[in-house]
């Protein structure tokens, strides 16, 4: 059979049906869900990030005007979720290009992951500031082009590119450091 | 002309985007720049491990929470409302303009346009009007009060002649009864008197046979 388009499943939805909205879900739980592992660092963290992103998306749902892509448009929520959840855990702490969000020290839950580079990757992650996070999550996990991403965030295309390059030039020395 | 900025080309090859010239200045770059292959590697790296990315299976997590359904709109929240108020006022302002007209009368309706409606019976019409009813009415009335009171002498002499018949009836009957009460009497008498009769031949007869029996005594 063929797949309905996210167009359609938004538009059943808005009208009240459940079924296209969990089918909506189903088709990108798992990559918001590896994203919230990715932003957090902890499985547990990530669902419940992953559950307020869904709210939000289904709250904001009539306001998505089919511009660009829903995926685009979902990330964006998703980051904007991502910064709140940071908020809501440290309320005092200034949240874009702040290195105290990283986390130094991996946690239990790291040993959850069954694959060993996923796992120092995520530990390289969270070392992070939190806009370099998610300018790596968009551009290496999400595939959007720079252009997408600055639009996504809010910010210049210049902007974007200059902190992937900082965060890259982090990223090799822990991979380095974790690799051994 | 190429583009040869490192940046420049590094974000194109990022993007997936190198024209063939690029490629050949991003290799170059990549073979002359000992930081910018570094640089290039570390994102190889972070594709292949992209690709690879392994994470815990999915929770299980409480969807319906996010599924808020939205309320049903109220009758008068319907879009279509006031499209219909003002349809119906316009409707109103025609009818009342082009002196629109309804009339029903035995059951059917006439409507049209620029009729003035029909004026009622005057006074005086509605008056003969009563008085004809009123007239049909007594008429009415009067032939059924002469056909009741026909039916209720009917009724009475039937009556009558059924209660002559009877008291007829009754007084053959009970003379009848008398008589035979009577010719009763006469019989029982008459059987009384025979008795009588018959108890006196008899003594006188004991007496003649004893005068009998005294006389032949005497004799012998």
């Amino acid at each position: 059979m063929f797949e309905k388009r996210d167009e359609q499943l938004i538009e059943q939805a808005l009208k009240g049906n459940k079924k296209a909205w969990f089918a909506l879900i189903k088709r990108y739980e798992t990559g918001i869900y590896h994203y919230g592992i990715r932003m957090t660092g902890t499985p547990h963290d990530a669902a419940d990030l992953m559950q307020d992103i869904f709210i939000a998306v289904f709250k904001s749902l009539s306001n998505f005007r089919g511009d660009g892509s829903f995926k685009a448009w979902l990330y964006r929520i998703a980051h904007f979720r991502c910064i709140e959840f940071y908020r809501r855990k440290r309320p005092d702490t200034p949240l874009e290009d702040s290195e105290e969000l990283s986390c130094e020290r991996p946690t239990p839950e790291h040993s959850l992951m069954s694959d060993i580079t996923s796992q120092s990757l995520t530990h390289a992650m969270q070392r992070l500031p939190l806009a370099q996070r998610a300018v790596i999550e968009l551009k290496f996990f999400g595939q959007f082009t720079f252009e997408e991403i600055a639009e996504q965030l809010g910010l210049s295309s210049n902007t974007v590119k200059s902190r992937l390059y900082s965060a890259l030039s982090k990223l090799k020395l822990d991979l380095e450091v974790e690799h051994g | 002309m190429v583009n040869q900025s490192p940046e420049y080309l590094f974000g194109q090859w990022l993007d997936n985007a190198l024209t063939e010239d690029e490629r050949s200045a991003f290799e170059a770059l990549c073979v002359s720049d000992e930081d910018f292959a570094a640089r290039v590697a570390t994102a190889t790296q972070l594709n292949v491990a992209a690709e690879q990315f392994s994470a815990p299976p999915m929770p299980a997590w409480d969807k319906n929470a996010t599924f808020i359904a939205p309320d049903k709109p109220k009758w008068w929240q319907w879009q279509g409302l006031p499209a219909v108020s003002m349809a119906m006022s316009a409707a109103a302002m025609v009818m009342v303009l082009s002196g629109f007209s309804m009339q029903v009368e035995d059951d059917r309706v006439t409507m049209g346009f620029g009729q003035s409606v029909p004026k009622g019976p005057t006074e005086a019409e509605v008056a003969a009007l009563v008085a004809d009813r009123i007239n049909d009415y007594q008429q009415a009335n009067q032939a059924m009060f002469t056909q009741y009171v026909n039916a209720l002498q009917q009724q009475q002499q039937e009556s009558s002649t059924q209660l002559a018949q009877y008291l007829l009836k009754s007084s053959r009957q009970e003379r009848r009864e008398d008589f035979a009460e009577l010719v009763q009497f006469i019989n029982q008498q008459r059987d009384d008197d025979q008795r009588y009769y018959a108890r006196q031949l008899t003594h006188l007869q004991r007496e003649i046979n004893a005068m009998d029996d005294g006389y032949t005594a005497v004799t012998e």
